[in-house]
């Protein structure tokens, strides 16, 4: 044996007893690593069980929240992006229809929920044209122009259609839609502010009726699932 | 102030950050390892000074400042909460680069104490077999990389500082084999380490790699529901992806060749050694030839033939002595076919 060899072996004396030696200890450390893989496995079981539950009970869900009472659509007319009336129900009959509060200065709800909802739109190959409308109604008219809405909305689908109106007719449309009034939140020192605003989006079914919202938190891969199923038809329940 | 990034629902913000839990960590490490180095020469005064010390020293600093670097902000919280490719990034900080440190900064007689104290001599030499230590790493890698635990565990501060740990024991594990401070521990052969490292840390990482970077659609809820910085949820899941995938090559592949050539070096002082010792061998077996010839009068060493009085020494060295010289004047080094 070279030096590393001996340099164990001086090693070793110094340190006393290897584990050999000492059968309590060996025994303490065998348990130790027992414990060890039996938590692991535990981890790995666990993952296995949710992992395999989601894949098996999926397709039979409903990604939204499915409400006990369906909801009409709101009669509502306000100002589309290129300055001329919406009248939602008139616009958008017989199409199915997603309805959405915000603003474009929203730091995080608004421009997660649109770019989660165009990427599977692209994915499903879904435009206005195919039975889809986005509408973004904005909750602060102040600062939100027709221009400002049409290019913030463009950033995730040129399809999307951006409405807006006075404080009084945005208040309005929120309370027939039957989502909390936003509010706006105190400016900070350089006059900024931010709102605070219902963060769902209603999904009108072609007759008018919604029967589910999708809150902040939908996946792409959960709009992947129910848009198609919302699309024949399928009434959530 | 929060101990332990963790993901959080506002937007990101580049207004520094620290975490304390990280800074007591990496603190506390410094701390125990100067502390245990400065009571052991304390205790140990007749210990031979070690040249490799100051060098260690500087790995464990380093492999502390790779921790912090890993885990504080800014990419603790990126990674926690914003980006997988940067969640990604820790990952490999931590395996490839604060793990192996951390290891290769302890002296030997500081991870056995370590371990007696611990009581963990047994599982780390379990662990240390490197077919158990290629299964748990690769175990751990895809348990954690899953994205039910992701989701689950990014989302509080124990969650993700478990997950930040878990990472760093399953480095340690991995390099155990090839870096441990106990000889005992490494493989046995450099051949061993380098197939150890090939398959453990560099084919498998591939799998999962590949699964992420071609996956259709975001698989964290955590990264895809996150504010956006920079790229799309499905963009920053492909660079996450590209990292697993062929991130750790740069690492893996550095520290292979650097064992390859070490091992080729040793090979060669080998050979040069045993051609040496053949060498003097037959030297010796000159020698005695020669020491035989000189008896009989019929020298052949450098000088005159019966020159004067001439032996060969027990190296193989033929000595003449000059006639009337007490002392040797000329020692020639035999030479012969098979010495050349």
């Amino acid at each position: 044996m070279g030096s590393a060899g001996t340099d164990v072996q001086s090693a070793e004396d110094s340190a006393g007893p290897t584990p050999g030696d000492d059968p309590e200890q060996a025994i303490a450390g065998n348990r130790r690593l027992l414990i060890a893989f039996a938590a692991i496995g535990v981890v790995v079981l666990v993952v296995g069980l949710v992992v395999g539950t989601r894949s098996r009970t999926a397709p039979s869900d409903w990604a939204g929240t499915v409400l006990e009472r369906p909801q009409e659509k709101p009669d509502l007319v306000l100002t589309d992006t290129s300055g001329r009336p919406y009248d939602l129900r008139a616009e958008t009959e017989g199409v199915m229809t997603l309805l959405m509060f915000g603003y474009t200065n929203c730091p995080d709800f608004c421009p997660i929920s649109l770019s989660t909802l165009s990427a599977a739109m692209e994915d499903l190959d879904l435009t206005t044209g195919r039975g889809l409308r986005m509408v973004f109604v904005t909750v602060d008219p102040a600062r939100d122009t027709p221009e400002a809405l049409r290019s913030y909305l463009d950033r995730f689908n040129v399809d999307f259609v951006g409405l807006t109106g006075t404080p009084e007719q945005v208040a309005a449309a929120q309370r027939a839609a039957g989502v909390p009034p936003a509010a706006d939140d105190p400016p900070g020192e350089d006059g900024d502010y931010t709102v605070g605003h219902a963060t769902q989006m209603i999904a009108y079914q072609a007759d008018g009726t919604a029967r589910i919202v999708y809150p902040f938190g939908t996946r792409r891969t959960d709009w992947n699932r129910d848009l198609p199923r919302l699309l024949e038809g399928e009434r959530p329940t | 102030m929060r101990w332990w990034c963790a993901a959080v629902d506002a937007p990101w913000s580049w207004v520094p950050r620290p975490y304390i839990g990280v800074w007591i960590l990496c603190g506390a490490l410094l701390a125990l390892y100067f502390r245990s180095r400065a009571v052991y020469r304390r205790d140990h005064p007749d210990a031979p000074a070690d040249p490799k010390d100051r060098r260690r020293a500087v790995w464990f600093v380093l492999g502390t400042g790779f921790l912090w670097v890993a885990s504080d902000w800014p990419l603790g919280a990126l990674g926690a909460g914003y980006l997988s490719a940067v969640h990604m990034l820790q990952y490999m900080l931590y395996t490839l680069g604060a793990a192996p440190l951390l290891l290769m900064g302890m002296p030997e007689w500081m991870l056995r104490n370590l371990l007696r104290h611990t009581r963990l001599d047994t599982a780390y030499r379990l662990v240390a077999n490197p077919v158990v230590a290629a299964l748990l790493f690769n175990l751990v890698l895809i348990a954690t990389h899953a994205p039910v635990s992701v989701d689950a565990l990014r989302s509080t501060q124990v969650g993700s500082f478990a997950l930040d740990m878990v990472w760093l024991l399953s480095g340690i594990i991995l390099w155990t084999p090839v870096v441990s401070p106990l000889p005992e521990r490494q493989a046995r052969s450099a051949p061993a380490k380098l197939v150890y490292l090939f398959l453990a840390a560099a084919v498998v990482p591939m799998i999962p790699g590949g699964f992420i970077a071609f996956s259709p659609e975001p698989l964290y809820g955590t990264y895809e529901l996150a504010p956006r910085i920079g790229p799309s949820a499905l963009e920053d899941q492909q660079m996450a992806g590209v990292i697993m995938k062929v991130g750790n090559l740069p690492v893996i592949w550095t520290v292979m060749a650097v064992i390859w050539f070490r091992w080729y070096e040793r090979d060669q002082a080998d050979v040069r050694r045993r051609r040496d010792a053949r060498r003097v061998a037959a030297a010796r077996a000159s020698g005695e030839r020669l020491s035989t010839r000189a008896t009989r009068g019929t020298a052949t060493a450098d000088g005159p033939a019966g020159a004067g009085p001439a032996g060969a020494d027990p190296a193989g060295t033929a000595t003449v002595t000059a006639p009337g010289a007490s002392a040797p004047v000329a020692t020639a080094v035999p030479s012969g076919p098979d010495l050349n």
